[in-house]
């Protein structure tokens, strides 16, 4: 059940569950879940972005003939400062596409998950419960 | 979810959802009779039944929903392992016309990392020595390979999520059932 209960106990129950409406309690289920998990993505590229950004700011102040050891993949590279600026630059580009990209994902989730919830309290009331603990 | 299989793509089974309660109750008891005759100690009996039967179905979807997280939890690590590979030979690709040596930094051990010059760099070892674009594409179809992997899991996982809901509806269901049958007795009585 994850962490919000479905169809309490206690609660007396006279209206019968259709496949219909066990398919949307399956399905906001399986968003809660996913919710979750586009959430930790989220936060982990913001916090890769505001790293990039940070650097881009730093190499401004960095002198320009002086070349910089740049990582990539498990390595370091020595790099002229405009080779390396240019991936940073490239690098932000991505970043900021999955950001964006992972934040519609989870406004539309949501508003599934919002539209799934207010059929099933309507069609159940109290007997079910689908917010989270 | 218009899919009428009893199983998902890699086989696995579908939870059965129950109807109508009532109905699946006196199927569960055989014939209507039987459930009266006996009365209160068949029904207890077949909830009884009913209960352990779902809990083990349940308890096997848990299982493979734990196994399937774990399998997506070691892709989930070998896949940035993977692109940083990557990066490092589109890196030297990038590099592969330019006349100057590439300074490079490698990494040794843990802690220790140390310089080398590259002169020419136009081969990688992959385990094997490889062409550039034959490593390039190597790890493209490992990382493709490794993407797909985790969808499935993903999917499975989202599967088994479905099952394991309803599972708890049913059970969920079956005990309002009896709430509901047991009160309406006391009121005839």
């Amino acid at each position: 059940m994850g962490n919000f209960g479905l169809l309490d106990k206690e609660e007396e129950n006279d209206v019968e569950v259709q496949w219909e409406d066990q398919q949307k309690i399956n399905r906001f289920s399986r968003l809660n879940v996913l919710v979750d998990q586009l959430e930790e993505h989220y936060k982990k590229q913001k916090t890769e972005k505001e790293y990039l950004e940070d650097l881009a700011m730093e190499i401004e102040l960095h002198d320009e003939d002086e070349p910089v050891m740049y990582r990539v993949g498990q390595g370091f590279m020595l790099l002229e400062v405009e080779d390396a600026q240019q991936r940073i630059e490239k690098q932000k580009e991505g970043i900021d596409n999955k950001v964006e990209e992972l934040k519609t994902q989870i406004e539309e989730t949501e508003k599934e998950m919002a539209k799934l919830k207010a059929a099933l309290y309507n069609k159940f009331g109290k007997a079910i419960n689908l917010e989270k603990d | 979810m218009a899919d009428t299989a009893d199983t998902n793509p890699r086989g696995i089974p579908k939870a059965p959802f129950v109807d109508d309660v009532e109905e699946y109750m006196k199927k569960s008891s055989g014939v209507e009779a039987t459930l009266r005759k006996f009365a209160e100690a068949a029904r207890q009996l077949i909830e009884l039944n009913i209960a352990v039967y779902y809990d083990q179905i349940n308890s096997k979807y848990k299982f493979m929903e734990a196994n399937m997280t774990q399998r997506r939890q070691s892709l989930e690590s070998k896949i940035p392992e993977l692109e940083k590979t990557l990066e490092t030979i589109q890196f030297l690709i990038d590099k592969k016309d330019d006349d100057k040596p590439i300074e490079t930094m490698y990494e040794l051990n843990d802690t220790l990392y140390a310089k080398a010059k590259l002169e020419k760099a136009d081969k990688a070892n992959v385990m094997l020595e490889y062409s550039l674009d034959e490593a390039l594409e190597l790890l493209q179809s490992k990382l493709n390979t490794a993407n797909k992997g985790l969808e499935n899991a993903n999917e499975d996982i989202s599967f088994l999520r479905d099952q394991i809901t309803t599972m708890e509806v049913n059970t969920a269901r079956i005990y309002n059932w009896d709430v509901r049958q047991r009160r309406a007795k006391k009121v005839s009585a």
